[in-house]
């Protein structure tokens, strides 16, 4: 096979799984191309123009500390800064930020064109090149033809894209951009199991044309949080965002034309996210509910675009029109783009192995909603752990997993690739066993090593995670050692505040674990030498280390105790069916998911006790044996 | 219909086939039962005529087994089977019955319920904090907390009588030489299993036998009477009483009520009288029985007058030894937990309960209240099948309108 260029390594789409994915292969020393269909909306927001959120935002935090883009290129793009949760403690907190959408995209585009190693191409590619199980290449709608010996897919809801508004439906990636038809086909044709999932945006209203008055201002915190751990500082002005509600006649109205909608006519096939539904959704599911919160978020500093958050719909325009105008605040609103619904292809999940390689076709990999998944962060850490395992593969090296107790990727990527989806997935906290131990503020010293490892992290960045790494060490032995003691002319005051006696003397980590003491008055009581080498939030790190140490380890025992046997591998040519006593069905659900280890079986959805029972025998005694 | 040998083409038997349908069976798949006539020789024979034709023999606990994968059943109705194979007596089998019919389970259910509706605010308040939803109040929370740890409380409360249906009462005759213990022991058991004779101090080892007292297992101990003795072989004897007596579950205080009692009764009377013992005036048959001895207990309702030899008054005893494990023993008692699996699963589920409602008080964010939720929830899990993050999602997205 002749082709016009040769890489080591193929991205196709330029969404937020593509850059991950292309940056983090190239960095890693890969030639890398990155195709995509229009090089103007490479990191285009094609939802709400936000990033981050409770477990989102840890996603992003841990792309960050692994050497990724996304964090420091929001950071650089924010408009909105709110770190979430600040009521609670620190492994449910998590940074989210509110995007200039055109900013975003621009930033991105820099990011990757000053990447060495990076290559960036227009097209759109119709056909893989695979030969013998192994991927040589893509074709491109052009007749051009790019060698490649890894390819990452990341084509988002662009693989056989179907946007529905009102009746009206037509192919596209995105509303007003063209489908990737034949790619899915080609998929298809070699084999992959595919399903349908579904999705949909809100309309995007004038900003000149609501009343703001009518709405409750939700300020950007003071001192903003920036996502990645080289930020400084955040430079962009911050705006507010705006809160609002529909009301019982809005969705009177809304249930009266419920015919009107592809969702309930019968016209969309694919399953949506339940935790993002459409207004359709809210009012017929919730019908007892008066009123719906909406958020009205600025989508930059330099348009008048307004995203009307919570207000997802498939409806026909006019009627969206309609149904927006009776909403207090925005009788005079004028819709600049309507909102949709659109379906997509996606692959199986459970085809790809824990690197994200197909192991249906070697060098092949898939990252992002072609994974069944939602969201940018979502993407994105597929993406660059896709990049980084095409890369790998490239230059023959080991693959990279990440484990669940180690970060909210490992997580993703073990749900995915053991259970399979059967709608939009999307991470939340409780996903992870280990919640307390995967805070946002952490996912530098669990996962920055790994990234220095791979060649994903800098110099100066090593030089700045080894830099918090002491500050933190050097925090903690103080909170032990230091006692606060009846003499100390801090004591009294202290003690009257817990209205507690303290007895003689106490430390400062013992204190600190008291209901009613903040990490402002540790800081107060810590010496002076201490203080002025470190800063706030390296205490509060310190601080929530100590706190959740003995919660970690009470869970982790129950845990070990429970699922002491989830190291056991089973072995990849083991034939299920001479296992005594597995139904047909227990051996079918073994078989897609294609567990590696016996925790990954024990995750499987509708695996019986039993059925792991006799896995477990099978196992165990083989190990005996051996 | 004619089973024949499939070499020899040979009737071996004339047998009725039941072919139940899947999944209308036992294991939930297509299952034939054939019932032969009843001589070994012809069963070996059809079983030989089926191995011959590519079949093999199921594994111990197979048939469950399968039962368990196709969803016919769950971990502790399997467990009940094996208990009720195992089961001594009528009360362990009915107990075993009652869990075969997914008793614990269903007992359990509601308990999970309640543990994933106090979960489902408590995350649904970390997890969507910019949703709309309705305030959780503390207090409210506590309540519901509270009330489930006491319903788990007297659920695994009911180990102390359930693990005796399984493992059987430790009744353990105990008191001076020669007051007749043997004799009576082997008029509980209804044979000569213990030596008797008139010397004091015959008995030097303990001996136990099982029986089944009016459907209560009862594991009945003979001991050596206990003097001050210089023989060793007696004084180890002597010892292994005391570690019988350690272990009972009830003792059998056997004191002769032919003589007044002498210091060493009164020792024994005392010493036992915290296990607040079942005490055997033995010997009622002889003359000079001493009726008044039982006055001198103050009316203690658990004194037995009983001849060993003659067996007067042993109905009276059989039902003293009954009367404290009634409620382990009725027709109409409820669910017990029998297994001690089942018992540690319940105490630890309570234990993290526990640590989430001092949590709870202490104000504490929501995230470390959710730890002890969750392990109660795991273990729990344990007897019924796990709840998976899953499924708490569900029940989430299916109370609050989540979503921007």
């Amino acid at each position: 096979m002749i082709f016009d260029e040769v890489f080591d390594v193929i991205v196709i789409g330029g969404g937020h799984a593509g850059c991950e994915a292309a940056s983090a292969a190239a960095r890693i020393g890969a030639q890398t191309a990155m195709v995509t269909l229009n090089l103007d909306l490479i990191g285009q927001m094609s939802c709400n123009p936000a990033i981050g959120g409770i477990a989102k935002g840890h996603l992003v935090r841990e792309i960050d500390a692994l050497g990724g883009i996304m964090g420091r290129v929001i950071d650089r793009t924010g408009i909105q800064f709110r770190l979430l949760n600040r009521s609670r403690g620190a492994a449910v907190q998590s940074p989210r930020a509110q995007a200039d959408r055109a900013l975003y995209r621009k930033e991105m585009r820099r990011t990757l064109e000053a990447t060495p190693n990076l290559h960036l191409r227009q097209g759109l590619v119709v056909d893989l090149v695979v030969h013998q199980e192994r991927i040589l290449g893509v074709e491109m709608q052009d007749t051009r033809r790019i060698g490649a010996k890894a390819v990452v897919i990341a084509t988002g809801t662009f693989l056989n894209g179907l946007v529905h508004t009102g009746r009206q439906s037509y192919a596209a990636g995105r509303a007003g951009e063209p489908a990737s038809v034949e790619l899915a086909e080609a998929l298809k044709r070699l084999g992959f199991p595919m399903g349908r999932l579904k999705t949909g945006t809100p309309p995007r209203l004038d900003g000149r044309t609501i009343d703001w008055s009518a709405f409750q201002p939700q300020l950007a915190d003071e001192d903003p949080v920036p996502f990645s751990f080289s930020t400084e500082r955040i430079e962009q002005p911050q705006i507010s965002c705006y809160i609002g509600y529909t009301t019982r006649e809005v969705h009177k109205e809304i249930r009266a034309n419920l015919h009107e909608s592809p969702l309930y006519s019968g016209k969309i096939k694919g399953t949506g996210p339940r935790y993002c539904p459409s207004i359709e959704d809210k009012v017929v599911k919730f019908a007892d509910k008066d009123r719906h919160q909406l958020f009205l978020e600025p989508e930059g500093h330099e348009t008048n675009e307004v995203y009307l958050n919570g207000f997802s719909t498939s409806l026909p325009a006019q009627l969206q029109l309609d149904l927006v105008r009776m909403i207090a605040g925005l009788e005079e609103a004028r819709i600049i783009r309507p909102g949709y619904a659109i379906e997509y292809d996606y692959v199986d999940p459970r085809e790809l192995g824990p690197g994200l390689q197909s192991r249906r076709v070697k060098g092949l990999f898939h990252a992002g909603q072609i994974n069944g998944t939602t969201g940018y962060e979502e993407a994105g850490c597929q993406g660059l752990m896709a990049g980084i395992n095409a890369a790998l593969f490239v230059q023959r090296r080991e693959p990279f997993r990440l484990r669940r107790e180690e970060s909210y990727i490992g997580v993703l990527v073990d749900d995915l690739t053991s259970q399979g989806v059967d709608e939009p997935y999307r991470i939340f906290t409780s996903r992870a066993e280990y919640r307390l131990a995967l805070r946002y503020d952490t996912a530098d010293a669990r996962l920055e090593p790994y990234g220095r490892e791979l060649g994903l992290v800098g110099e100066k960045d090593w030089e700045r995670f080894n830099a918090r790494r002491d500050r933190i060490a050097l925090l903690k032995s103080a909170l032990e050692s230091r006692r606060l003691r009846r003499s100390d002319p801090n004591y009294s005051a202290v003690s009257s505040l817990l209205a507690i006696d303290l007895g003689d003397s106490v430390t400062l980590a013992q204190l600190s674990q008291r209901p009613g003491i903040t990490c402002r008055i540790i800081e107060e009581l810590l010496p002076i030498e201490v203080r002025r080498r470190t800063n706030a939030r390296d205490l509060e790190s310190a601080l929530a280390d100590l706190l959740y140490a003995g919660y970690i380890d009470g869970q982790r025992a129950t845990m070990e105790r429970l699922h002491q046997h989830d190291g056991l591998r089973i072995p990849a040519d083991l034939d299920l069916g001479s296992l005594d006593g597995l139904s047909r069905e227990m051996i079918e659900r073994l078989e897609r998911a294609r567990p590696v280890t016996f925790g990954q079986a024990r995750r499987i959805a509708g695996l019986t006790p039993a059925a792991l029972s006799t896995l477990l025998v099978h196992l165990s005694s083989k190990q005996k044996a051996a | 219909m004619k089973i024949r040998d499939p070499n020899t083409s040979a009737v071996v038997d004339q047998a009725l086939i039941t072919h139940f349908k899947a999944p209308h069976s036992f294991t939930g798949e297509d299952v034939v039962e054939i019932s032969c006539h009843g001589s070994p020789v012809i069963l070996r024979l059809v079983i030989d005529s089926i191995l011959r034709l590519d079949a093999r023999v199921a594994s111990a606990g197979e048939f469950t087994l399968r039962a368990l994968s196709n969803g016919k059943m769950d971990l502790s109705q399997a467990e009940a089977i094996r208990d009720l194979i195992n089961a001594q007596t009528d009360a362990a089998a009915r107990q075993a019955v009652r869990q075969l019919s997914g008793e614990l389970s269903l007992r359990l259910q509601p308990f999970k319920d309640k543990l994933v509706a106090l979960i489902v605010p408590l995350e649904s308040a970390v997890e969507f904090v910019e949703d709309d939803l309705p305030q959780t109040e503390a207090q409210e929370t506590g309540e519901t907390l509270e009330k489930l740890v006491s319903e788990i409380r007297v659920l695994a409360s009911t180990f102390s009588h359930g693990h005796l249906l399984r493992e059987g009462v430790k009744v353990t005759l105990v008191g001076p030489p020669n007051s007749g213990k043997s004799s009576l022991f082997n008029r509980l058991l209804n044979t000569d299993r213990a030596i008797v004779t008139e010397i004091a101090g015959t008995t030097r080892d303990t001996l136990s036998e099982h029986i089944n007292l009016s459907g209560l297992p009862v594991m009945l101990t003979d001991t050596a009477g206990m003097r001050e003795s210089t023989d060793l072989i007696e004084s180890i004897g002597v010892e292994r009483t005391q570690r019988a007596m350690a272990e009972a579950d009830l003792l059998v205080v056997v004191v002769d009520g032919a003589v007044d009692l002498g210091c060493e009764d009164r020792h024994f009377l005392n010493w036992t009288n915290e296990s607040s013992p079942v005490i055997a005036l033995n010997k009622s048959d002889l003359p000079m029985f001493r009726d008044r001895l039982t006055s001198e207990f103050g009316g203690n309702p658990r004194i037995v007058q009983v001849s060993a030899r003659t067996g007067a008054g042993v109905d009276e005893l059989r039902d003293a030894i009954l009367t404290p494990f009634a409620a382990v023993n009725g027709n109409e008692v409820g669910l017990l937990i029998t297994d001690a699996r089942h018992y540690d699963l319940l105490r630890r589920a309570e234990v993290e309960l526990e640590s989430a409602q001092r949590l709870l008080r202490e104000g504490a964010s929501e995230e470390l209240v959710l730890v002890g939720l969750y392990g109660a929830l795991r273990f729990l899990g344990e007897v019924t099948g796990e709840t998976t993050a899953d499924d708490v999602l569900t029940e989430i997205f299916s109370t609050f309108c989540i979503g921007k």
